[in-house]
């Protein structure tokens, strides 16, 4: 359950460090303790997906 | 739906119904105005025209009785045969032109009679007239042979106006009944219209008052960063459903920072 989801926080963290976990949780709704207990449902991926885009975008922020 | 639209169509629907109830007034106005002025261009004329015509009768009759206790004098005698002969044409017309006009056939056929009898009344008087000029204006010879003449005609014609009458009061009340009617309709159609609306529009206050209720306790409970067991309530789709959505993610980026201080707090005191 939430296997990629974790992932993406992983990436996000060696990324942008702490606030760039914090702007993910802020943007996809979903910490990453609930990221572990979600499904990896295609809703959830495109979300993730978009949020971490916006991040490279933005520098890691919102 | 959203908060704004849905104001939007509470305030188009007040404007739309006060528009409506006023469109509905005016034309009810206009419905009594008119159903009032063919009252006042047929019945009420009728009888104003009857009343006239039975003042010129008993007029018809005062210049007979004048006629014969002054038409000894010549000059008394010439004006007051012109004055009973004017009065006469006027009862004539009168009553030929009330009976063509009236649409009560009760009232019609009294008139008929009460010209029938008119005449003949007519007839006796100038006979009677005839015989006090021949008898050098000696009045006991005529008066003898019209007496009680104008009782018939008379009673007739009271009984036109009060036939007259009668159907102007009953025209005049059915015209207020109706009256009532319409506007006790109106009280009920705008009445219903208003609760109707005030019903809707209290759903809808009540619903945003108690979402936003719901989100005033969340976000206290964020302000205090106290997310234990926190859970964002479904708001809808409108503003208040976006505000909500927003919390959400507050919501994870607070847990997510206590998430990290407790992480690096743990590192501290090792």
């Amino acid at each position: 359950m939430g296997a990629q989801l974790v992932h993406i926080y992983d990436e996000v963290a060696k990324e942008f460090g702490p606030i760039g976990r914090m702007n993910l949780a802020l943007l996809t709704k979903i910490s990453s303790d609930r990221a572990k207990t979600e499904p990896d449902s295609p809703a959830n991926l495109t979300a993730f997906q978009q949020a971490i885009t916006q991040l490279r975008k933005q520098g890691g922020k919102t | 739906m959203r908060i704004a639209t849905k104001l939007m169509l509470f305030f188009g629907g007040v404007v739309v119904l006060f528009c409506v109830l006023a469109a509905a007034l005016t034309v009810q106005l206009r419905n009594i105005s008119r159903t009032y002025d063919a009252l006042l261009g047929s019945s009420v004329r009728d009888m104003d025209r009857a009343r006239v015509t039975q003042v010129n009768f008993k007029k018809e009759v005062q210049e007979w009785k004048d006629l014969l206790l002054r038409g000894s004098n010549p000059d008394d005698l010439a004006r007051y045969t012109k004055q009973f002969r004017d009065r006469s044409s006027e009862v004539d017309a009168g009553a030929a032109s009330l009976a063509q006009a009236v649409h009560d056939p009760e009232a019609s056929a009294l008139l008929q009679q009460f010209l029938a009898a008119n005449q003949a009344m007519n007839e006796k008087y100038q006979r009677a007239y005839e015989v006090f000029i021949a008898q050098n204006e000696d009045f006991r010879a005529a008066d003898k042979m019209v007496r009680g003449q104008d009782r018939q005609p008379t009673d007739l014609f009271d009984q036109v106006v009060e036939r007259l009458n009668v159907r102007l009061q009953a025209e005049v009340q059915e015209q207020a009944a109706a009256a009532r009617r319409n506007v006790r309709l109106a009280l009920g159609l705008s009445g219903s219209l208003l609760l109707l609306l005030g019903a809707a529009g209290l759903i809808t206050v009540r619903s945003i008052l108690n979402r936003l209720a719901s989100l005033q306790a969340v976000s206290e409970r964020l302000a205090r960063a106290d997310i234990s067991g926190l859970t964002m309530p479904v708001l809808g789709t409108d503003e208040i459903g976006e505000f909500g959505e927003s919390m959400r993610g507050v919501s994870a980026a607070i847990e997510e920072l206590l998430k990290m201080a407790s992480a690096a707090d743990a590192v501290h005191s090792h």
